[in-house]
């Protein structure tokens, strides 16, 4: 009988697997399933475990939702302004290269096939002057 | 062959996009790094020195691909590289690919302390959650929060903190499990709960 393939105790070392429906990266995870359908018990273990996670994750996200301070959005702002100028007095070197492939073929009763391929590339680099 | 659009982003359109779509974020970064330093005053520098790192790297970022995922990426490496060598954190030990599954045995968990337990999680005020949070180790804390917080899948998870997807997995079995205990434990100094949830019923 299936249900003796695997003890309780090996179904409930894969709990995480299951609650994160990724039972079917353990090896027994067909024993598993089958066990889970004839065991009462592991079942309601299984179901326990899914309910605290749940409310687990509730409780963490209720607490955990500090707002940041003004004064952080402040100087994360003025940060990102500052250094964009560094880069608007710095030189920006921009290297574009463009490419045009043209094949002509013509096959065996004399149709002419033409194909253009554009190939296109872009390279930003910013140098920046040093002061000093 | 398709080509792709080749838009020439001047540094001021670079900036206002990634003001537009990144700066949204900043309360959940925020957040997160409150639980990383644990102190007020290094979570705002690390938010700071987030932003930065990922404004000047911004040219990186794929579009179309998780913004999200890729702050908190930058988030972690910036706290693991600059804040973490700072504080004295004793680092758990790394055989945890595979212990977590021989680190208990497993039995069933008895009605009382079932009960026990849901009681606990729901009479605890937030102070005490943070608290347990705190707690517990590091590694542990950071992906259970990336898990449940931030609702990123393992697999997200183990590119963000830079650990293989197994290990991540066992750090969040191991860090849930615990912290949990700890609930529990303060649930019960509190008066909550008369059992402690701790404590097993009969095994199969």
């Amino acid at each position: 009988m299936s249900f003796i393939e695997i003890q309780c105790s090996e179904v409930l070392s894969s709990v995480i697997f299951i609650i994160e429906d990724e039972l079917e990266t353990v090896p027994q995870a067909a024993q598993i399933s089958s066990h889970l359908t004839q065991c009462a018990p592991c079942t309601a273990e299984i179901e326990h475990e899914r309910l605290m996670h749940q409310m687990l994750a509730d409780v963490l996200r209720r607490s955990c939702n500090e707002q940041a301070p003004e004064e952080l959005r402040q100087n994360i702002h003025r940060q990102i302004r500052e250094q964009m100028g560094s880069y608007a007095g710095a030189t920006e070197v921009v290297t574009q290269f463009s490419m045009t492939e043209i094949s002509i073929e013509v096959d065996e009763f004399g149709n002419i096939e033409h194909r253009e391929i554009q190939i296109e590339q872009t390279h930003i680099q910013h140098f920046i002057d040093d002061e000093d | 062959m398709t080509s792709k659009d080749l838009v020439l982003e001047s540094a001021a359109d670079r900036t206002t996009r990634f003001e537009r779509d990144a700066l949204v974020f900043t309360n959940q970064l925020y957040a997160a790094a409150l639980r990383y330093t644990k102190n007020p005053e290094d979570a705002r520098d690390l938010v700071q020195d987030t932003y930065l790192k990922a404004f000047t790297s911004f040219h990186q970022f794929e579009e179309g691909t998780n913004l999200r995922a890729w702050l908190y990426r930058v988030l972690t490496t910036t706290f693991i590289n600059s804040y973490r060598k700072g504080q004295r954190q004793p680092l758990i030990a790394d055989n945890e690919l595979e212990d977590w599954q021989v680190a208990k045995a497993q039995s069933h968990t008895s009605d009382q302390g079932k009960s026990a337990e849901t009681v606990a999680l729901e009479s605890l005020p937030d102070s005490d959650i943070k608290r347990a949070l705190q707690e517990i180790p590091e590694e542990f804390r950071m992906v259970v929060y990336l898990a449940d917080v931030e609702g990123f899948s393992y697999k997200e998870i183990a590119e963000i903190v830079g650990a293989p997807a197994g290990t991540v997995m066992s750090r969040l079995h191991r860090g849930r499990k615990q912290l949990r205990v700890k609930l529990a434990d303060y649930a019960k100094e509190l008066g909550y709960s008369t059992e402690p949830s701790s404590k097993k019923g009969g095994s199969k």
